[in-house]
């Protein structure tokens, strides 16, 4: 069952080659609002667009910048202004409509505040060797290494059979310490 | 939306004048409401659809041609195909994810027609008892899964209304 994509279905360029469209003004329809292109721009396939109607399709679709007609890659920068002659105004189209300016994304606030260096917040011991105001940033983010820690690794596999290891490893070294302490 | 009327009427006129086989439009009709089109459809010769005759309803929304029209079968005789439910919505990708503002009424009319004609089977998508139960009036709300089969030529479909769940059809 052969459903006709989009591909098929749409390829067919209104008012174009039409052998009863004789009328050369068609040519020169955007292919968006069936018009005589205003502020024409031509993509790089040869397809013919209003600088507005295509802004407001790239606006539309942002994540897929397709051309309407014949789905081939397409930019802001991948269009080239036509200006015929006798209009008076040269000024480049996409000029006109300038972008709308990208979001601003700010990091989030550093989580607990307070003194930087000595937090034993949950499941992160953070330590800092530093006297005075300056080492103390310095240390506090050297040794931070709680933040954005990957989660365990899956049980079976080598990395958490590794980790186990380490740890029985460290238990003893920690075993062993607290036994010299007691003897010294 | 001066534009989008004049866009309109342009491709009323494209369509009475030169309308894909098996396509009637009758712009008396249209003309009064400009935004909501009844088209007659007739199932092609040597088809499995021979000789029926469907209506197929067009709304366009204010966002028109950025966004694609409703477009579903209404009236009485909706055609049992595996991507047209039995409320007459359709499975169909340019009505959605794959519209582009190059398309017009027309081009969609030549996709139903040709999706009509080159069905081999007659019978209803297999979720059609639950879809028709639980989807929204507006066939645009559902979110269509478009399966890309042998190489995208050929698609097949399952739609999801509101949560995402890997359908039985394969």
């Amino acid at each position: 069952m052969a459903t006709p994509t989009g591909a098929e279905g749409g390829t067919t360029p209104p008012g174009g080659a039409d052998s009863a469209d004789t009328d050369a003004g068609t040519f020169y329809e955007c292919n968006i609002c069936l018009d005589t292109a205003r502020d024409p721009v031509v993509s790089m396939c040869g397809h013919l667009f209003c600088w507005p109607c295509l802004h407001q399709w790239l606006e539309t679709r942002p994540q897929k910048q397709m051309c309407p007609v014949c789905k081939a890659g397409i930019g802001k920068d991948k269009v080239i202004p036509v200006y015929g002659r006798g209009s008076n105004n040269q000024q480049d189209p996409r000029e006109k409509l300038p972008p709308r300016p990208a979001g601003q994304r700010s990091e989030p606030e550093n989580q607990g505040g307070g003194f930087p260096g000595f937090g034993f917040g949950d499941g992160g011991f953070h330590m800092s060797f530093g006297i005075g105001a300056f080492p103390f940033g310095i240390f506090a983010s050297t040794f931070n290494f709680n933040d954005g820690r990957p989660g365990p690794a899956p049980p079976g596999s080598p990395q958490n059979r590794e980790e186990q290891f380490l740890s029985k490893v460290f238990l003893w070294v920690a075993i062993l310490f607290i036994f010299y302490l007691l003897i010294a | 939306m001066a534009s989008m009327e004049k866009r309109l009427q342009k491709e009323l006129l494209a369509l009475t004048k030169d309308p894909p086989a098996g396509v009637k439009v009758d712009s008396q009709r249209i003309c009064t409401n400009l935004s909501e089109w009844t088209v007659d459809l007739e199932g092609a010769p040597e088809s499995i659809y021979e000789g029926e005759k469907f209506q197929l309803m067009f709304k366009f929304g204010s966002r028109y041609p950025f966004e694609s029209p409703q477009v579903m079968f209404i009236g009485e005789h909706i055609p049992v195909h595996p991507h047209v439910y039995s409320n007459g919505h359709i499975c169909l990708s340019i009505l959605t994810y794959d519209w582009s503002p190059a398309l017009s009424a027309q081009s969609v009319c030549l996709s139903v027609v040709s999706m009509l004609s080159s069905c081999k089977e007659k019978k209803r998508p297999p979720d059609n008892a639950f879809y028709v139960k639980t989807c929204s009036k507006n066939p645009k709300k559902t979110r269509w899964w478009y399966h890309v089969l042998l190489n995208k030529v050929e698609r097949n479909s399952v739609n999801m209304y509101e949560e995402e769940r890997p359908c039985d059809m394969k």
